[in-house]
């Protein structure tokens, strides 16, 4: 069992015996590891009734891992928290939910969940039909000031892109709204006053919604609402599941949207409405609350950087915290005390300064406190010096060239350390490693992220790209290489420079044989030799022995593949994989894979194998999501990368640090602050009044949903609030960038393309502050 | 069949008491004694014709045929049949009885059997517009398992003995008024009535209008009944739980006007809920036979595993009344040695290996002999069962599967015949891709995929459907392709060229031909290739049921409901029909693998229930994702219901989660005890942290085996 010395803060919330519990925590508090604590200390106490498990919800796959090797090291048998435990992200438990009843809410036993892509390739062909049936829809929206070359060209070029973004919306947020497109029509047809973008999106999701129903699938969202519908209608399972779950743990709760918030308080037995307002009771030694379930929710509603579509919104913890005891995590260890001091004095610039009074409630307390003197995790030392405010006006080639010139010159003397640029989106990221390339400084690109499916998939489909044209002699040689990936190595080893002779001499003939093969011309020749023009035979005489063997060797498995590849795919699959593999996490992937791929046999009937290759190389490229498996998704650990140089997004950086960070492009651009010379990214040009047309849809849906009289719509308001929404959500994202660094903060700008951007006040703010 | 009887065994063989009910758990020798009794009648001077053997399912009369094979009886025929097969043989015997009074648009003209293949075929014609026009609009189901509910409700309906047109309002009935789920059922029941009407508007006859025709209007006639109950004076009947409450009826009234009667009971049994199977109403069946016995032995489980399943019965179900303990078979050598092992591992294939790897273990070492050891699952996907079986071949152990079908879609061999047919017929205006033609070249060609593949990049023109002569290839290429190929190649041209200049045969029709004429001749791919033969044969006869089928409807044209390019004269266009509803899967042509007969002696790999109906038992049971819920829940089928659509159901009741949970107790405690009835001596669990899709599984089975095994903790 692991020694645990809590820190006060901790200590307050081990108190903890029941009822609703609200924790504000800070960036590096220790967020997993105090909920790991409080699971054990629950499973010990002995409260646990047969069949009864502590519930525990977080964002993503790889956080679930993370959270059961924790709570087995709080016991000396991990067989005494066998069973007592389920930490699921939202999508399982919801899958779960709906799995045991599926045909309650209209589902066959075999429902599929169709991917991230699927549905991104379904729902474009909705939103292009919808298009050229009806092709003026748009002219109403579009700018009239525009003259006619320029409105073709934007018909054409930019329509199909913002239609395909506004079905995307439109739908997720309808789903999160539960309305679904049965609902929506009744309510759009008793509606007094036309409301053309909600009959837009209405027309897309219908589409696309039959369209799923047609291959008996469903996408992520509809998981969720219909997990809440079967809880909603089905009162005896809710009450088996209350039981099931009788204390819930939810962590990253700044995250959770409407629909998600609903889920956790139904499972966790939420009051009756009457109950509401009653007070709370919640004792230091404990207590429990009546009439309330057992729901604690752990968050930082400062880190909550979301997808503005769905009706999250840190205010929904904020308030659950208000309404209910509460207690906060001020403590962390991370960071050294100057970014400390940044962090909260970006919280109280935003509360008490910020020139948009709407937007002053982006960020609030409680402000960052350094751990107690003893603390196992202490606070890196001062170094006021490590924080630099970069005022240059560099233009954006300039600015990436900075940052590099700056890393080249601190990283060799800090191969011991972390270090990350942390961009406000991908294609800049982009820029940067291709800098970075250039110079020879060695990266890791956390942009798409490196996973075991994407080198498993990635072997199979040049396998079976091989199989797919099996006269091409480069593709033979390309699946020798798969073969041989043990030399070629997708598995590289990590120090490569230790590899042994034996090795080396083995690379050596696996070389000269994949050249030989690339070269061989007439592949049958040496696949399927006649008897007088075998190609092998011919190289008895010149070649080595090693390389006669490897070529016979691989010649028996080629073969053997060959004579596969009239099984249906699936099995094809793992015939290859069984061969290819060694890993038992490849394997299983292989195996899970050779189900997508038959899946996608069946739902495609006209798919053959060039085909079902190209998809393996879609999800190879990591393209694709999958439910299951936190293996392909086992998160990301910026130690295992000292001396190199991780580049990703700030979004993608959150729960992450590193010794020295890279803030880049804190500019007005990126990070708008609700002035008159913003420029926002979601408002188009080519529209008229630059409309944000997602946002006018949404607001549209609003004022379907609401009775009130007075939420009516009215065109362009949505614009200017999403405006503010966008505002918030930049100055949430900066502060997450700066809570990333642990001793070094490197913040630099650009003036963007049309050379015309300014620094973002924040950070102008911030430096004025620094520099005093 | 030398094995010796008990005396209580021999003495019900003996029995001079004409009718009775036997009643015991599996293993208890109530079959032998059905056997034995079986062979005493044949033997004792009656007619064989006027013995039946009856079954809920062809697979139970095993037993009884390969007993009477061995004793060399070489009389009459016994009658072996199933209460199903019954009926149709009934329908199409009396049709001129039946005809009208069961509303048949003309019953001057013969009646068509549907297969399920056929009446799936219909249903979808019939279904497919109804969809366009909104129907299901808020169920999410494949299109093709929708058509299969829909016919299972009335196959339903038929079984229990209400009418179909009340399917909705029962199931209705059940729900706690959400409205859309009603609407779901009012749209499956108004599919299910016009499937009805269709049905008598053409003479075509489904599984549930042959039993309803059967139990409601033929068995009341007199010249029926007297025709059955004259020609059968002794039944056998044996599991009579797993038949459906409507042949139970029939069967009470039978049975007094028999000579003899004995009727077998599992009393642990009812594992075809899902086909309507009823245990009370067989049990009922008690009363009206003469005597009752019961067998409370069991031939098979050793005294730990009959421990272990009265612990596991009781930790999955506590509120279930035991069954009385068995008298177990004596095995002192084993006492002691506990009656399951785990299979711990984190991913799913490394349990594979474990599996396997134990398997030769036990072969080897402890001489289990491989039919003795089965490999059990909820479900068996095409994936799983495919490891499993590569593992154990390289493994030399023998192996076989239970999964009875496999679709057509997916033979390879009958792929490339039906990419013959297209390039066949032109007129159809399929044109296969390149890729399609290299696989029917390298299967019917007998080549290799280079040399296939190069051969059709080079003469095939997918446009037109062109094929290129073996003679405008360039010389350096018709060696690499090879001359004895390019022989073959210009056999197989020229044959479709000239079919192709002829009238065009009926697809089953043609496929005969070019089997016969080409494909099976020396050199080609079907030649000697007994596999690729038999999927040959059974692509034909499919094809062959289809038409004669579709024929017999042809003029009254039920492609009036859609745009079908078939004109009434061209009836070689109904090949093109046949090879669309085959992509699109409504036809699943499946076929039933035959029992490879050489493999008797290896290890079986089937889904539980299917070993349960297979009545043998094992003496090594591995039972596969033990998390999983498959193992209790029923399918969720959103249009149908197993429970709420049975005779005890009590139509004024909601179907609520408290009748889900305990019915699915009930299940997986019979499944169970089903299983372990079937054991001899040990049961493996593979247990994987992560199933086979990657996700943590926690079923009720598998914390039940938690509590068996680890009292103390939980």
């Amino acid at each position: 069992m692991q020694p645990f010395t809590p820190r006060p803060s901790q200590e307050k919330i081990l108190r903890y015996t029941g009822g609703r519990l609200g924790i504000a925590a800070v960036p590096g508090a220790g967020k997993t590891h105090i909920l790991s604590a409080l699971a054990a200390q629950i499973i010990h106490s002995g409260v646990l009734q047969n069949e009864q498990e502590v519930l525990i919800v977080t964002l993503v796959n790889s956080a679930v891992d993370n959270f059961e090797t924790r709570i087995k090291r709080f016991f000396d048998n991990p067989l005494q928290a066998l069973y007592k435990y389920r930490v699921r992200t939202l999508h399982a438990l919801a899958h779960e939910i709906v799995r045991e009843k599926p045909s309650r809410v209209g589902l066959e036993e075999k429902f599929s969940i169709v991917d991230d892509r699927e549905a991104n390739s379904i729902r474009h062909e909705s939103a292009m039909a919808f298009l050229s049936a009806n092709p003026d829809f748009f002219d109403a929206y579009l700018d009239p000031q525009m003259d006619a070359s320029k409105r073709d060209w934007a018909r054409k070029k930019h329509l199909p892109d913002l239609l395909d973004s506004f079905a995307n919306v439109f739908i997720r947020s309808a789903k999160d709204r539960r309305l679904t497109p049965e609902s929506l029509r009744a309510r759009l047809d008793s509606s007094p006053a036309p409301l053309p973008l909600v009959e837009l999106g209405w027309s897309i999701y219908a589409d696309y919604q039959r369209a799923l129903a047609y291959r008996g699938a469903v996408d992520f969202d509809d998981l969720i609402r219909l997990a809440l519908m079967l809880l909603e209608n089905d009162a005896e399972f809710l009450e088996r599941l209350q039981y099931r779950y009788p204390y819930i743990l939810e962590d990253e709760a700044q995250d959770s949207s409407r629909t998600q918030e609903r889920i956790l308080s139904l499972l966790s037995g939420g009051p009756p409405s009457s109950l509401r307002d009653a007070p709370p009771i919640f004792t230091e030694n404990g207590g429990s609350q009546r009439g309330v379930g057992n729901w604690v929710r752990v968050g930082d509603p400062n880190q909550a950087i979301f997808e503005t579509f769905t009706t999250a919104s840190p205010e929904l913890l904020r308030a659950f915290i208000r309404e209910n005891p509460h207690v906060d995590m001020p403590e962390s260890g991370r960071s050294q005390p100057s970014v400390i001091a940044l962090a909260n004095q970006l919280i109280a610039w935003v509360m008490n300064a910020h020139p948009v009074p709407e937007v002053r409630d982006a960020l609030q307390p409680p402000y960052i406190q350094p751990v107690p003197a003893g603390d196992p995790q202490p606070n890196p030392p001062e170094d006021a010096a490590a924080i630099k405010f970069i005022a240059t006006k560099f233009s954006p080639e300039d600015e990436v060239e900075a940052v590099v010139k700056s890393i080249a010159k601190w990283l060799p003397d800090n191969m011991d350390k972390t270090v990350a640029v942390l961009t406000p989106r991908n294609n800049r990221g982009v820029d940067v490693t291709n800098a970075l390339r250039a110079k020879g400084i060695e990266f890791i690109e956390f942009l798409n992220s490196t996973t075991d499916t994407r080198a498993a998939a990635g072997s199979l489909s040049y396998l079976l790209a091989y199989l797919s044209e099996p006269s091409s002699a480069n593709k033979l040689a390309k699946a020798y290489q798969v073969y041989r990936r043990d030399i070629f190595g997708t598995k590289s080893k990590a120090d490569s420079s230790n590899a042994s002779d034996d090795g080396t001499a083995g690379r050596a003939v696996a070389e000269q044989v994949h050249a030989m093969l690339r070269k061989v011309g007439e592949v049958e020749s040496f696949v399927s030799p006649r008897e007088d023009s075998d190609w092998l035979s011919t190289l008895q005489e010149s070649e080595a022995e090693p390389v006669i063997n490897e070529l016979n060797k691989f010649r028996v498995h080629i073969r053997r593949w060959l004579d596969a590849v009239t099984l249906p795919v699936d099995q094809l699959v793992l015939t290859l994989a069984q061969d290819v593999f060694t890993d038992a996490v490849d394997l299983a992937l292989a195996h899970k894979l050779a189900l997508v791929m038959r899946k996608a046999a069946d739902d495609h009937a006209g798919w053959r194998l060039p085909e079902l290759t190209a998809e393996l190389a879609v999800i190879a490229k990591n393209e694709r999501r999958f439910i299951g498996f936190s293996a392909d998704d086992s998160g990301f650990n910026p130690e295992a990368h000292k001396g190199k140089v991780v580049v990703t997004t700030m979004h993608k950086a959150k729960g992450l640090e590193w010794d020295r960070v890279y803030l880049m492009s804190a500019n007005n651009y990126d990070f708008p602050s609700g002035q008159g010379y913003d420029q926002y990214i979601s408002e188009k040009w080519f529209l008229r009044n630059k409309m944000n047309l997602e946002a006018e849809a949404l607001a549209q849906l609003t004022a379907l949903e609401s009775n009130g009289e007075f939420d009516w719509y009215e065109e362009g308001a949505a614009t200017s609030k999403s405006r503010m929404d966008y505002v918030r959500e930049r100055l949430r994202l900066l502060y997450v960038g700066i809570t990333r660094a642990k001793r070094d903060l490197i913040v630099t700008w650009n003036s963007g393309r049309q050379g015309d951007a300014t620094p973002n006040l924040a950070v102008e703010a911030l430096r004025g502050w620094w520099e005093k | 069949m030398d094995a010796p009887l008990t005396s209580e065994q021999q003495a019900l063989v003996d029995s001079p008491t004409a009718k009775f009910f036997l009643r015991g758990r599996a293993g208890a020798g109530k079959t032998t004694v059905g056997v034995r009794r079986a062979l005493r009648l044949l033997t004792s001077s009656l007619p064989a014709e006027s013995i039946l053997i009856l079954t809920p399912q062809r697979s139970l009369q095993a037993p009884y045929e390969d007993a009477i094979l061995q004793s060399g009886y070489s009389g009459g025929q016994v009658t072996f049949a199933t209460v199903g097969g019954l009926a149709r043989r009934m329908c199409d015997l009396f049709w001129p009885l039946a005809a009208e009074r069961a509303g048949f648009k003309s019953p001057d003209q013969p009646p068509v059997f549907l297969t399920l293949e056929t009446a799936q075929y219909y249903m979808a014609h019939l279904v497919r517009p109804k969809l366009d026009e909104g129907y299901f609009a808020s169920v999410t189901i494949d299109r093709n398992r929708l058509y299969s509910q829909i016919i299972d409700n009335l196959n339903k309906a038929a079984l229990i003995g209400f009418d179909h047109r009340e399917i909705a309002e029962r199931l209705a009935a059940s729900e706690n008024g959400d409205p859309e789920q009603h609407r779901i059922h009012a749209d499956a029941q108004a599919c299910a009535n016009l499937f009805r009407e269709y049905c008598l508007e053409h003479n075509l006859l489904d599984y549930s209008l042959q039993f309803e025709i059967f139990t409601n209007i033929l068995w009341d006639d007199p010249l029926v009944r007297d025709y059955l109950t004259q020609t059968h004076r002794h039944l056998i009947y044996d599991n009579v739980e797993e038949d459906p409450p409507r042949a139970h009826d029939i069967l009470r009234e039978w049975i007094p006007n028999l000579d003899s009667a004995l009727l077998i009971f599992d009393e642990g049994g009812g594992f075809r809920r899902f086909l309507s199977a009823d245990p009370v109403t067989g049990e009922a069946l008690g009363q009206i036979c003469e005597e009752e016995a019961r067998l409370d032995n069991s031939f098979v489980m050793s005294e730990e595993v009959a421990r272990l399943e009265t612990q596991l019965t009781e930790a999955i179900n506590p509120a279930l009344t035991p069954f009385p303990s068995p008298e177990v078979r004596e095995r002192g050598a084993e006492g002691g040695v506990r009656a399951y092992d785990f299979l711990l591992t984190r991913f799913y294939p490394e349990l594979l290996d474990e599996i396997a790897k134990e398997i030769q273990r036990l072969v080897s070492e402890e001489n289990i002999s491989p039919e003795e050891i089965v490999i059990l699952a909820p479900y068996l996907s095409d994936s799983l069962r495919f490891s499993l079986m590569h593992r154990l071949e390289q493994a030399e152990i023998p192996v076989r599967s239970h999964r009875p079908s496999r679709s057509l879609r997916d033979e390879p061999a009958s792929h490339a015949l039906l990419t013959l047919a297209s390039l066949a017929h032109p007129g159809w205006h399929i044109h296969p891709a390149r890729f399609d033609v290299a696989y029917a070249f390298l299967f019917s060609l007998g080549t290799d995929l280079v040399r296939a593949q190069l051969l059709s990049e080079i003469v095939y023109r997918q446009k037109d459907m062109r094929l290129s002569p073996f003679e405008e290839i360039q010389p350096d290429m018709q060696e690499r392709v090879t001359y004895a190929l390019g022989e073959r190649y210009a056999s197989l041209r020229q044959w479709l060229e000239l079919y192709r200049e002829s009238e065009p045969l009926p697809l089953d029709h043609f496929l005969r031909k070019i089997f016969g004429e080409i494909l099976s001749q020396p050199g080609f791919g079907f030649h000697q290739n007994l596999d690729a033969v038999r999927v040959a044969a059974s692509l034909i006869e499919s094809v062959e049921k289809f038409r004669n089928s579709i024929e017999q409807t042809f003029d009254n044209s039920i492609f009036d409901h859609r745009n079908s390019n078939i004109e009434s004269s061209n009836i070689a266009a109904l090949g093109k029909e046949y090879l669309t509803m085959l992509q699109d899967g409504v036809i699943a042509a499946s076929y039933l693998e035959a029992w490879n007969p050489q493999q008797d002696n290896a290890v079986l790999v089937a889904p539980a229930h299917s070993f349960l109906m297979m009545n043998r038992p094992a003496t090594i049971q591995f039972w596969l994702d033990v998390g999983s819920s498959g193992w209790h829940d029923r399918l969720a089928q959103p249009l149908t219901h197993p429970y709420v659509l049975s005779r005890e159901w009590n139509p004024s009741r909601e179907w609520t989660d408290a009748d889900e949970v305990q019915s699915a107790k009930e299940a997986l405690a019979r499944l169970v005890s089903g299983l372990l009835y079937r054991c001899r001596s040990r049961v493996y669990l593979g247990l994987s942290e992560l199933g086979e899709s990657g996700f943590e599984q926690r079923g009720d089975l598998l914390r039940a085996w938690q509590k068996v095994s680890n009292p103390e903790i939980t």
